[in-house]
């Protein structure tokens, strides 16, 4: 699996990542560095928890990765979730599910990124 | 990536996801030392360490503990602003979270997702323009205290040609100055009545070495005369204030200066005495200007200390009395208080060689101190004696096995030795400690109080401060013996800032 096959399957941009941050190296250094990122697990804890600034910061940092690394899909159903939880309490549970399934698609194609090379 | 070379330039990024820390410090590459804080306390915490080492700041807004607003906030009371410049770093790309931004100080502002390289462009472009900017100001300074010490120097050499002249050693007019500085500094300690700023201060310290410049045109033979003078020629003698005040007023540039002003009232004034009964214009209290006065008894207390052909020198103590006692002409109370607050340190100056040695120093080895200054600009040379006093302290605090605390109160920060915060059970860096339930737990909150009432009371003179209390540490209840030191700002009014110290188990 490439790496450009690798963004297809998550639904981002290859183009505009490898355009951004200068060599295909980094960006795949990094997309492999987000399986280690504890932010989802932090946001689906506080919102367990009831605690929405904690949900808010860890689904903001989400939001930042996403756009650092183009992984649009994922950004695009994260960022209406900050949004929401910027005020308080997520309005429904279907914007937690729809992060949740594009998470779990982002992180099983960087793992098979990560497994062919 | 840390790597440790002195000459690169400090980056610090500061960012609670370790991935965009990454990606920025990927991004910058190898040519810049890298420091990361994960959230806005952390980074405070760097920055009370290296403070203006560090060349930029790359600072995210929404962040755990401390966010980036508050992160600005403090750099801005701490006046770092000024000298480090911040780029902001955020998915928060609303107009209103940018103009809050700007409106803090930062520099610039990058949304995400960014882009490599101009990242690294604006780095560089930042670095480059504070770094000239830094340049600059360092030029101008290092420029305005070459000036400032050749015209000392300057006024310092005509004041001696007229001594030398006068038959005298030279010391008068360091005297005279060294005392005026004394009591001026009182003066303003004990009232604001004549509004004087410190740079007031060294204005009239400065201007006063010129009080006797008029004596120039004193004959010889009435300047020398080792007796008595007569009424005719104390009368000729008499002229040397108005004299001294016309050669300055003749002058045909710089009549606006401050300096030639101040020079101009203490020359014409410097014999006026309170009860109007002075010369040459017999003014009265305040009419007399606050330069003058004080210059004339300055004058006054040095003509009694010190021999003259026609008598002794008196000692401090008969100097005092009389001046006190109203033998020496009448002066203004407010004076006559600053002269007893600071009779120690008149006598000291008036005993000891320091000013012998600055007069020499100044004057005979001019050439050999502007060489030593130029070697290293005064600037350089602080920024260097900084970064060895931290390295030092560092140093100390890490390998110290006794229990050494710092307390900084804007922002409220406790930061404890690696010993300490073992010892204690305690983060090495504690935010907001009066509320921090370690620390709670560790000192009960009447002993806190208490240790806090103390200290708000010592004072810049008398900082040190010694308690004992009980601290439940995790190995158990230790009777604690602390000895710690207030800290104070260096304003005009000292401002409480800080402690720093050591507890001892008992």
């Amino acid at each position: 699996m490439t790496l450009k096959e690798c963004y297809a399957k998550i639904g981002g941009d290859y183009e505009d990542a490898s355009a951004r941050l200068m060599t295909d190296n980094i960006v795949a250094k990094f997309a492999i560095k987000f399986l280690d990122d504890t932010s989802y697990d932090t946001l689906i804890k506080s919102l367990d928890s009831g605690d929405y600034d904690e949900a808010f910061r860890a689904a903001h940092t989400i939001k930042g990765i996403c756009q650092n690394l183009s992984f649009t899909a994922l950004f695009n159903s994260v960022n209406p979730l900050t949004e929401e939880l910027r005020v308080g309490a997520p309005s429904s549970q279907d914007l937690i599910t729809k992060v949740t399934e594009d998470y779990e698609r982002t992180i099983s194609a960087i793992k098979e990124f990560q497994s062919a090379i | 990536m840390n790597n440790k070379n002195p000459d690169k330039q400090k980056i610090l990024i500061v960012d609670d996801s370790e991935m965009n820390r990454a990606i920025l410090s990927e991004m910058l590459g190898s040519e810049y030392e890298i420091l990361e804080a994960e959230n806005g306390a952390q980074a405070i915490e760097i920055l009370q360490k290296y403070s203006i080492e560090i060349s930029l700041i790359l600072l995210d807004i929404v962040m755990p503990v401390m966010d980036g607003y508050e992160v600005l906030k403090i750099m801005n009371s701490k006046r770092w602003i000024k000298d480090i410049p911040i780029i902001m770093i955020s998915a928060e790309s609303s107009p209103s979270s940018i103009d809050r931004s700007y409106e803090l100080g930062i520099t610039d502002f990058i949304s995400r997702p960014f882009d490599a390289s101009i990242v690294r462009r604006r780095v560089v472009n930042t670095l480059l323009l504070y770094a000239k900017q830094k340049r600059l100001t360092d030029m101008v300074a290092d420029q305005m205290y070459e000036k400032e010490k050749t015209s000392n120097l300057m006024i310092t050499i005509l004041s001696h040609i007229v001594e030398f002249r006068n038959g005298e050693s030279g010391m008068h007019v360091l005297h005279v100055q060294a005392f005026t500085e004394i009591l001026l500094k009182r003066l303003m300690q004990i009232t604001d009545k004549y509004k004087l700023s410190s740079a007031d201060i060294s204005l009239i310290t400065n201007a006063s070495a010129l009080h006797d410049i008029g004596k120039i045109s004193i004959p010889d033979e009435i300047l020398n005369k080792p007796g008595r003078l007569t009424d005719e020629e104390f009368a000729i003698m008499k002229t040397h204030s108005s004299v001294g005040a016309a050669m300055i007023d003749e002058m045909p540039f710089y009549k606006d200066e401050p300096l030639v002003k101040v020079a101009h009232d203490i020359c014409r004034w410097h014999h006026e005495r309170y009860d109007g009964r002075g010369y040459p214009d017999g003014l009265k209290g305040d009419e007399i200007p606050i330069s003058a006065q004080i210059v004339a008894l300055a004058d006054v207390y040095d003509a009694l200390t010190s021999e003259r052909v026609y008598k002794k020198a008196y000692s401090h103590d008969v100097a005092m009395n009389m001046i006190l006692n109203g033998e020496c002409g009448t002066f203004n109370p407010l004076l006559m208080q600053c002269l007893k607050d600071s009779a120690a340190s008149i006598q000291n100056e008036l005993n000891s060689n320091s000013v012998l040695h600055h007069s020499e120093k100044e004057i005979k080895n001019i050439a050999d101190e502007i060489l030593r200054y130029d070697e290293l600009s005064s600037s350089q040379q602080t920024l260097h004696m900084l970064e060895t006093e931290r390295i030092k302290n560092d140093f100390f605090y890490s390998v110290s096995t006794e229990v050494l605390f710092e307390y900084t109160v804007l922002p409220s920060t406790l930061t404890l030795n690696e010993y300490g915060a073992q010892k204690l059970g305690l983060e090495t860096f504690t935010l907001n400690p009066s509320e921090d339930e370690n620390v709670l737990s560790l000192i009960t909150s009447d002993d806190l109080k208490e240790l806090s009432r103390l200290i708000h009371e010592t004072t810049p003179e008398n900082p040190v401060l010694q308690y004992d209390c009980t601290l439940s540490a995790k190995d158990g209840t230790k009777k604690t013996h602390i000895i710690c030191r207030s800290i104070w700002s260096m304003d005009e009014t000292p401002k409480y800032v800080g402690v720093i110290g050591k507890s001892v188990e008992m």
